[in-house]
């Protein structure tokens, strides 16, 4: 009897305005936010090749140590295709600095080319299925007793020997063979637009986790039905059921998600980045100041003339052609520097963990009043599957910071901050004392330091006579690129199907749960219902 | 007769759940919206003010101990927090809100991390903007999606018009009465919002603000006197209750879900520009070209002789290579507005967008905001170039050679901060809101003209029985 209650059920909705309009409303909406998102896959993979391809460049082309800061640069996650989460917040590339731990990751992903669109919001296929299939859920359901009540075909129903139960389970089947067969055609859709996209490859792990998402969506709308069932249930009306709906509908999916981000900005302070910014460059110049008192206790160099130098952030300096005493002035200042710098990134990373910490309390925070919408533990879960979560994001960022340890574990073991070419690839059997290097480089016009001074101080201070004579293998790009092979390389794997599921079990587990509790209390409201 | 109408439709509405409970939702939002942003406003303002100390610290430290480095150091300008964001915030939060400039040059602008958390999904505050387009609008439909099908269905329709009414006074009636109805729940909940601020005494509520509250409220009755020609439209269309009302969601979904969260998609297709990257090569190829080219000495520097004669060459090559990269960059900035405006008219299918655009000159905010800053900032730019360009003639150490990288051919002498311009902020004209507006306002009126017509028309021919 259930089944033919279910049967009739879905024969009627299957003619009815409701279905023909929510079918064409995916059919419409689906496609094209599919399209959309994998045409911005496809360019956040351009982008990806090129950084990347940049990233292995500067990667390979240096010649000393402290121009070696590796890049990463992660792969666009294909599955964020279905739900993007916060991967359009962060960004996917890493530079691995001595002085600073990886805190944000930066890169094009987290910012437009053109940061004015920043303005307009986007869409992706989960937040199209929790709009449409929600709405939907509820259009089927929320005249499931009330429209019978009134067309008083109930009363005629139960004046046979028929159970409460058999009719709700009759009806609840029915709504749930309408809308079947519309999520599973928008998933099949959208693995048809995928298969046909040439850019983009899933695993079998992937193709489970949009198994798993087809069953977070099943149980996504299975609350919606209970939530429009149990509205139809309590009221008399079909019109009154269907307004309660809407507002529960509009309620749950438009203002739960602003509202609990709103009050977690609101309620829970975090310190503007600027600021933090500000207390950071403090303890830069601390360090930088140490630097400037261990340069103090130095032997001060035979000539301070760095003849052929290049610098940059956090460390990176290379330099040639300059006299030996004053390499070696640079080698001890950078002996003594970068565990400094090290440390001084350990003293800069506790401020940062606040910091970082008190975001994370934030969104705790906001997530936590969220799940008070079942759209809103539905877009959870599917970033969760769809690994565009925070979570990802942090097991990322930490395993960027575990191969800076190992990154500078590896210049440590092998003593290369106390090392001529941590600055410079000259060899230290070709440095030369500044009198030597005035001699030849002037072509014997001036024999020291001494009798170069005068010369410039004649000429306004002009370096013209220094460049007369070049002395061969004092260029730094006269040497070939050093050789990487030993430095540790860093390896991102996307996570298999199963990692980082505790937290999806859980709010499945939820959505369960008041799946039941709904159900029960429809069934309650229906067994005391008045069909006259 | 069309006052009948209209207060009979009026009783109506008041004393339907629909109304309550929409009443009862709009007012919580705007409670809960208000205390929030109050609270917010003030961590924000805290944080702003932090950050200006230090930003005038910086530049007092700066300019005391040498002109030179005040001239050539980028800094950022981050506009402060509006006191009026909660009529509309204009999603600034996601706008380029942070500008680089010098003496010499504006570079560019950025979106600035500020106080947001990159690890929150994005969102809309719950300001009277975001109300009115999502609840307000929500509303104004269910009042509207059955007043004709509704109508037709129960009979009253066929009897109503079996008397000498005028059927444009019965649609007009009903349609204004749907209007007044949500505009007292606008009302309400404006009032009670305005009346947390003025309690809460952390946000002076100025008469600016009064009259742009006004005029938010002629914009709110506009917007819903579009919204409900749409839902007038659709109860014409279909001789179902139940199908009008689809037909209304479906409408409400693709003018405030869709339409606005496809934009990205039209504007990366249709209004494409260059990528960053492309422009990044361009900036490096030109300005390879100018290094090469450049005299030779052109790269030596001596910081201890100011007139060393290669300064100047190296002042004229820096010069120009940061003309030739300013050059593409505003290029390319030009593209961006232009992308941006074109992106915007396509979105100008939705009356949310519509209504969201307008908003931003009646508070002065968002993208009305950016543009004046931008432009401002350009003037303040030369002025403060002027500034350092009259203290570096008055040094006869300086050889007067502009370097917009480096200090080692103009002064390094200490000025006096209170003598250093300082870039304000301005508010926006009555004349620059008025322009920015006066398209849109054209566009919405015609529109509500438009769909309102459209529906008349169908409701001449609609079959009552």
């Amino acid at each position: 009897m259930i089944w033919k209650i279910a049967r009739k059920e879905f024969l009627l909705n299957l003619v009815s305005a409701r279905f023909i309009i929510g079918f064409l409303l995916c059919l419409f909406l689906i496609p094209f936010t599919v399209a959309v998102n994998i045409d911005d896959y496809d360019s956040r993979m351009r982008v990806y090749r090129v950084d990347k391809e940049n990233a292995e460049n500067s990667f390979k082309n240096v010649r000393v140590y402290s121009q070696l800061r590796p890049e990463i640069v992660k792969p666009p996650e294909p599955l964020s295709i279905f739900c993007r989460g916060i991967s359009g917040n962060v960004g996917n590339r890493v530079k691995i600095w001595l002085g600073d731990k990886p805190l944000f990751a930066t890169g094009k992903a987290a910012i437009r080319d053109n940061p004015l669109l920043n303005s307009f919001f986007s869409i992706d296929f989960v937040g199209i299925i929790a709009i449409v299939m929600s709405l939907l859920a509820l259009i089927f359901t929320y005249d499931a007793c009330t429209r019978e009540k009134e067309d008083g075909t109930l009363k005629l129903q139960l004046s046979n020997s028929l159970g409460r139960y058999k009719i709700l389970l009759g009806k609840v089947l029915g709504v749930y063979l309408t809308i079947l067969p519309i999520v599973l055609f928008c998933y099949i859709l959208s693995t048809i637009l995928i298969l046909h996209s040439p850019n983009i490859s899933f695993s079998a792990g992937d193709w489970g986790r949009i198994c798993l998402l087809f069953f977070a969506s099943l149980l996504y709308f299975t609350v919606f039905i209970f939530i429009g069932l149990l509205i139809s249930t309590r009221l008399k009306s079909s019109i009154t059921s269907i307004i309660v709906c809407l507002f529960f509908w509009v309620f749950f999916v438009f203002i739960v998600p602003n509202l609990a981000v709103y009050m977690a900005e609101s309620w829970k302070k975090v310190q503007s980045y600027d600021n933090l910014q500000y207390v950071l460059q403090d303890l830069d110049k601390e360090f930088q100041n140490k630097c400037a008192e261990y340069v103090k206790t130095l032997k001060p160099p035979d000539w301070g003339n760095n003849m052929y130098h290049e610098r940059g952030l956090d460390g990176r300096r290379i330099m040639s052609g300059s006299s030996k005493s004053m390499l070696e002035c640079w080698r001890k200042l950078y002996e003594f520097s970068e565990p400094l710098r090290i440390d001084y990134a350990d003293k800069k990373w506790n401020l940062q963990k606040t910091y970082l910490d008190s975001l994370d309390q934030q969104r705790n925070f906001a997530e936590m009043i969220s799940l008070i919408s079942p759209s809103e533990v539905f877009r959870l879960v599917s970033a969760s599957l769809c690994r565009t979560d925070v979570a990802s994001h942090y097991r990322f960022m930490e395993r960027t910071r575990r191969y800076r340890d190992d990154f500078i574990d590896f210049f440590r073991d092998r003593k290369i901050f106390s090392s001529f070419l941590y600055i410079t690839p000259q060899p230290p059997e070709t440095f030369m004392t500044a009198d030597e290097i005035i001699r030849i480089r002037t072509g014997g016009e001036c024999k020291n330091l001494k009798e170069l001074n005068e010369w410039r101080n004649a000429h306004g201070g002009s370096w013209g006579i220094i460049l007369k004579v070049q002395i061969p293998g004092t260029h730094y790009n006269e040497y070939p690129f050093l050789n990487l092979s030993d430095v540790p390389v860093f390896r991102w794997q996307s996570e298999n199907i199963f990692a980082g599921l505790k937290q999806v079990f859980i709010k499945v587990a939820a959505l369960i749960l008041i799946s039941i509790l709904l159900f029960y209390l429809s069934f309650l409201s229906f067994l005391r219902y008045d069909v006259r | 007769m069309i006052k009948t109408i209209i207060i009979k439709e009026l009783q109506n509405n008041l004393y339907s759940l629909r109304f309550h409970i929409s009443f009862l939702l709009c007012i919580v939002i705007f409670a809960v919206g208000t205390i929030a942003f109050l609270k917010n406003q003030d961590a924000k303002m805290q944080e702003y003010s932090k950050y200006r100390a230090e930003f005038r610290n910086e530049l007092k430290e700066t300019a005391e101990s040498n002109a030179g480095k005040l001239a050539v150091n980028r800094r950022a300008f981050i506009w402060r927090p509006r006191a009026n964001a909660f009529i509309s915030d204009c999603k600034e939060k996601y706008f380029p809100n942070r500008f680089i400039y010098s003496a010499y040059n504006v570079f560019g602008f950025e979106v600035g991390r500020g106080g947001a958390n990159p690890f929150l999904s994005t969102f809309q505050e719950l300001n009277w903007s975001f109300i009115a387009s999502v609840i307000l609008s929500f509303t104004v439909l269910l009042f509207t999606f059955d007043t004709i099908s509704g109508e037709k269905e129960t009979g009253a329709l066929a009897l109503t018009l079996s008397n000498s009414i005028p059927r444009a006074k019965v649609l007009l009636g009903k349609y204004i009465s749907a209007i007044i109805t949500t505009m007292v729940m606008a009302v309400f909940g404006i009032v009670l919002s305005i009346l947390i601020v003025l309690f809460s005494r952390k946000v002076d509520f100025t008469s600016a603000m009064l009259m742009e509250t006004l005029v938010f409220l002629l914009l709110v009755f506009l917007f819903l006197s579009c919204t409900a020609a749409i839902g007038t439209l659709s109860s014409v269309i279909a001789h179902k209750s139940n199908i009008s009302l689809l037909l209304s969601l479906t409408f409400w979904l693709v003018f405030v879900v869709i339409i606005p969260n496809t934009a990205i998609f039209w504007a990366n297709k249709v209004f494409s520009i260059e990528h960053a990257d492309t422009i990044g090569r361009k900036i490096n190829t030109a300005d390879q070209e100018l290094r090469r080219n450049a005299p030779e000495g052109s790269n030596s520097s001596n910081p201890g002789f100011p007139f060393l004669p290669e300064h100047k060459l190296r002042a004229e090559l820096t010069m120009k290579r940061m003309n030739s990269e300013m050059a593409i960059r505003n290029a390319y900035f030009q593209d961006m507005f232009r992308q941006l405006e074109r992106t915007r008219l396509v979105t100008l299918i939705s009356p949310v967008a519509l209504f969201d655009y307008m908003n931003e000159a009646i508070v002065g905010g968002g993208y009305a905001r950016f543009k004046k800053v931008w432009s401002d900032l350009h003037g303040y730019q030369v002025q403060f170039l002027q500034f350092f360009k009259t203290i570096d003639a008055a040094d006869p150490d300086s050889p007067h050679w502009y370097n917009p990288w480096e200090d080692l051919s103009t002064t390094k002498k200490a000025v006096a901060f209170e003598q250093v311009p300082l870039f304000q902020e301005k508010p926006l004209s009555l004349a620059a809101r008025i322009s920015f507006v006066g398209n849109y306002l054209v566009v919405m009126i015609l529109y509500i003209a438009a769909v309102f017509s459209l529906t008349f028309v169908l409701f001449l021919g609609y079959d009552v029985r």
